[in-house]
């Protein structure tokens, strides 16, 4: 046996603390849109020679007229629009960590955990929320106003460290300015990307 | 495909391979172990286990030889201490948070990761890193799974998809915390259990065996499926005499359908060890009085007794034998030779839904294997539901066309799955599929199928046009629709429209294991068929000796028919609606305790082999046949011996002359029965019946719309699957149970409301 230090593995789902992502609710009725949504659906269907192509841009279309997450009515709705089995929605969604398949607070809290991030303080930022808050990534406050989660790189390193809030950037994050988005968030003055 | 060839250099060795072979199987099929766990032979390429990995001159660092297509002077090495070293990574890797549970997996000892372990793994571990855990689950009845072993190969995901067209699982999340699942938990598909087959580790494992045996203590006996014509060849693991589980794994089996089974091969033989199976012979010494149990000789001397009695009254003739299409070609054999020898009568036939015998007799080309279904150019299939039916050719079928680019016409009243793979679906009345033969075999007709298909007749010229533009093979597939002129003019196709460059075969589609067989040994040429036989019982047929049951379609309008009977003789596993009026009842051995063969929808002579001994008295059908006749004072001299059987039935059958068991004993190289091909011929007359019978057809029938789900037909428990407790859930529709960590049997105890009471239902195949 080496007498190295354990080599230490990201949070991993199977471990005791984090068990399997519960089994999600096997849709029993499939979800309805205003013509106006369907026809903004058909408008990204109609820009891929294969159907099943547009599945992200429907996914985040479902996402904001079902309060925030792909609810299992959402989802059957999915496949059968896009003509695919349920199980490759479940694939994707799980895939992309924007996609919620749980539902989330009114602000989704979003923030990296990559390298440029982690180098600059994200976990300075996270705990910070976590405090502020009261709750730890991936829970929602029990007013339903916060989710917290962390994710992988956004893509905007220049500007660590950063978090997503609905489809907005909110970058060279200090404390004080999450304070501040915080505020604005409970003001009900920030967009959530959900209808 | 171009049969150029090129040398590829392997370890110093030079070779002349095929151009466009796959480096890994070049390696492997000339002595060059590489070893894999992703890549899988006939599936989508998914490179991510890099366990194969091989050096190749002038490429940089090392490669994936699964994906590497040879090239002319290409130079190999797969053995080296860079490679060794890279391999020995890459299970430390695997091995990082693998659990190390393989005493209480069902998959230890047969996992091929703890073998890429003992080869390339080292004696010190030095990650130390938390071992991923899950609780015990299920994803279905039959289906177990402990996501916490999952290797992420993706076999499963890509047989789901590729050979089932059922894409229910896949992978979720990414990275370190991908998953395979279904969205819900829950597997709802047709349930064949080949993402189970194809598991290299314990993730997915079979629901109905779980913590049954380990597979050290099983014995393991090849043997040919008994429920559909597609004839897999499976190995059957039993201990103690009792069959413990059904798999196709290649480390045992390697026969037509590779590691394919469908559920029905995998889960539904716990009817072997059933409790219900009869245990002694039985007698009703008085009509209406009850089965008493019996001595073989007692039951024997009262059969014989009897018999003698009817022909002595009535004649030979008032004495009926009627086969089976599920039983053994010898078990079928001793019968024929029962009818005619001991009792000399014509009134034989076998509980079949249709016969092909119209078909054969105008045989215009030979039966297509299932390799000829994967790498047919075009295929045309008329009625039938394979997917259902005959799963594996479904599966080739759908594997010609997605991996192969084969042309799929389908002519079908429903709208089957397949017809989502076809180049064509031509969706037709219920009833008219006649019409569709008519009009592919001679275009004059075209104007009247059409009306009566309620389809255009450009679409029926479209379908031949696609036929006769073919190069290769063209393969012609049909149910049991047909009529027998319509059979006929079908099998005479070819002589009008083969060419040198397309060759026609034939891939009947008949519902039992041994359909094709009880065909072959002549027992379909009798005088009557199961229908008539029952119409006539009472009137000129006094007496019937029944080797397994009539079908619930024989017995339809006529459920008296048996009761009218003198006398019945019947030889079953279970009891039946037929034996409810026998007199006597002789218990059989059923497909794991006999040794014997079937004949598949190929034609391929397969043999079946006894994997336990016959279950309380019973006895192989064609054993009591023979005892039978022994009473009656013949002896069929086959000295307790099944080969000694074939050999007479294979010298008496002109299309399996020369077989003998040592010739069939090889299930990698099966032997195939060589039906004669019939010369063209004048088929003006029946040309002529058809074209009266289509002008009678209705055209104002409706069509039947939406796609039946497969598994739709088994679900509803017949004989013999509904003796497997987890199909209930099935047929229940496959309720997702409250906790899916518990045992979904117990589901059926909690709720019973879910096991199915209805009456049995008539279900090819069970
Ligand atoms: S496809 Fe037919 S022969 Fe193969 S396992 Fe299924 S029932 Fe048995
Ligand atoms: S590391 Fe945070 S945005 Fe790239
Ligand atoms: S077998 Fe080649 S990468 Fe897995």
């Amino acid at each position: 046996m080496s007498s190295e230090r354990p080599i230490q593995s990201p949070g991993n789902q199977f471990t005791p603390n984090n068990p399997l992502p519960q089994e999600a609710k096997l849709p029993n009725e499939i979800a309805t849109f205003s013509p106006e949504v369907i026809a903004e659906m058909d408008a990204h269907i109609a820009k891929y020679p294969v159907r099943r192509s547009a599945i992200l841009p429907l996914m985040f279309i479902v996402q904001r007229e079902r309060g925030g997450y792909l609810d299992p009515p959402g989802v059957a709705f999915l496949a059968d629009k896009l003509g695919v089995r349920i199980t490759d929605i479940w694939e994707v969604a799980t895939f992309y960590s924007m996609i919620n398949t749980e539902p989330v607070g009114k602000y989704h809290l979003q923030v990296c955990r990559t390298l440029s991030c982690k180098i600059l303080g994200a976990d300075k930022i996270t705990e910070h929320c976590t405090q502020k808050l009261g709750i730890k990534p991936g829970e929602t406050t029990e007013d339903g106003i916060f989710s917290l989660s962390e994710v992988e790189c956004l893509g905007s390193c220049g500007t660590a460290p950063m978090m997503q809030i609905g489809f907005d950037y909110y970058e060279n994050l200090t404390t004080e300015k999450v304070d501040g988005l915080l505020e604005r968030c409970r003001g009900g003055g920030m967009s959530n990307g959900v209808r | 495909m171009s049969s150029e060839s090129i040398k590829v250099t392997i370890n110093g060795s030079d070779y002349q391979v095929e151009k466009g072979a796959r480096l890994i199987d070049v390696c492997r099929s000339n002595g060059h172990a590489v070893p894999s766990f992703c890549y899988y032979s006939d599936l989508a390429l998914q490179a991510s286990c890099r366990t194969c990995l091989v050096r190749i001159e002038k490429m940089p660092k090392l490669q994936t030889s699964c994906t590497i297509t040879c090239t002319d002077g290409m130079i190999v090495t797969t053995e080296s201490d860079e490679i060794e070293k890279a391999r020995r990574g890459m299970v430390e890797f695997l091995l990082a948070n693998h659990p190390l549970d393989c005493p209480v997996c069902d998959r230890g000892g047969e996992c091929e990761l703890q073998e890429m372990v003992f080869d390339w793994g080292g004696l010190e571990e030095r990650f130390r890193e938390r071992k991923n855990y899950a609780p015990e689950k299920y994803l279905s009845p039959v289906v177990a799974n402990d996501p916490q072993r999952c290797i992420l190969c993706k076999r499963c995901t890509r047989v789901c998809d590729e050979w089932m067209g059922e894409d229910a699982i896949e992978a979720g999340g990414r990275g370190v915390n991908t998953v395979i699942g279904t969205y819900g938990g829950w597997l709802n598909c047709s349930q064949c259990g080949n993402c189970i087959e194809v598991c290299p580790t314990g993730t997915l494992l079979d629901g109905t065996y779980r913590h049954q045996a380990r597979p050290w203590e099983l014995e393991q006996t090849i043997t040919t499926c008994t429920f559909c014509s597609d004839g897999c060849q499976m190995s059957l693991g039993s201990r103690g005499g009792e069959v413990m589980r059904a798999v196709a794994r290649d480390r045992y089996v390697n026969g037509i359908n590779g590691e394919f089974l469908c559920i029905k091969g995998r889960f539904a033989h716990p009817f072997v060890n059933h409790e219900e199976r009869l245990r002694t012979p039985m007698i009703r010494y008085r009509k209406g009085g009850k089965l008493i149990p019996a001595t073989w000789d007692q039951a024997l001397e009262f059969a014989a007794n009897k018999l003698r009695e009817t022909a002595d009254a009535h004649g030979a003739e008032a004495i009926g034998v009627v086969g089976s299409p599920r039983i053994t070609n010898e078990a079928n054999y001793a019968l024929l030779k029962f009818a005619n020898e001991v009792v000399g009568t014509s009134n034989y036939t076998a509980t079949d839904r249709f016969s092909l015998a119209p078909f054969f007799e105008s045989l215009g080309a030979g039966l297509a294997t299932h390799r000829d279904i994967r790498f047919a150019k075009t295929i045309v299939l008329v009625g039938g539901e394979p997917e259902e039916l005959q799963p594996l050719t479904g599966k080739q079928i759908r594997q010609a066309v997605r991996n192969g680019g084969a042309k799929l016409i389908v002519i079908n009243s429903r709208a089957i799955r397949l017809q989502q793979q076809a180049a064509q679906f031509i969706h037709i009345r219920p009833g008219a599929e006649d019409a569709a033969v008519l009009a592919l075999a001679d275009e004059r007709f075209d104007e009247l199928a059409a009306k009566k298909l309620g389809v255009d007749a450009s679409e029926l010229s479209t379908a031949r046009g696609t036929v006769l533009d073919t190069e290769g093979n063209c393969i012609i597939m049909f149910g049991g629709e047909l009529s027998p002129a319509a059979q006929s003019l079908l099998a005479q196709i070819p002589h009008a429209a083969s060419t040198d460059k397309r060759r026609f075969l034939f891939h009947p589609l008949p519902l039992y294991n041994n359909s094709v067989g009880a065909h072959d040994i002549g027992l379909m040429g009798g005088a009557h068929t199961a229908s008539s036989l029952l119409g006539a019982a009472g009137a000129e047929i006094r007496a019937l000796y029944v080797a397994g049951s009539f079908l619930p379609d024989h017995l339809r309008g006529q459920e008296e028919a048996l009761s009218k009977l003198d006398l019945l003789i019947v030889q079953e596993l279970f009891e039946t609606e037929t034996t409810r009026y026998a007199d006597v009842v002789l218990p059989a051995a059923s497909f794991a305790e006999t040794d014997g063969t079937f004949t598949n929808n190929d034609g391929l002579v397969q043999r079946v082999r006894a994997s336990i001994p016959p279950a309380h008295q019973s006895k192989p059908d064609w054993m009591i046949t023979a005892a039978l006749a022994q009473t009656l004072g013949m002896d069929f001299n086959f000295q307790m011996s099944a080969s000694t059987v074939f050999r007479e039935l294979a010298e008496r059958t002109t299309a399996y002359n020369g077989m003998r068991y040592p010739l069939l004993k090889d299930e990698t190289k099966p032997v195939q029965a060589k039906h004669a091909i019939a010369p063209r011929r004048d088929l003006a007359d029946e040309i002529e019946a058809l074209r009266l019978s289509i002008e009678s057809l209705d055209e104002t029938a409706e069509k039947i719309m939406g796609t039946p789900p497969v598994g739709h037909e088994l679900f509803k428990p017949g004989e013999l699957t509904g003796k497997v407790p987890q199909f209930h859930l099935l047929a229940a529709g496959n309720p997702k149970p409250p906790d899916v960590l518990i045992s979904p049997l117990y589901q059926i105890t909690i709720d019973a409301g879910l096991r199915r009471t209805d009456e049995a239902v008539a279900v090819a195949g069970d």
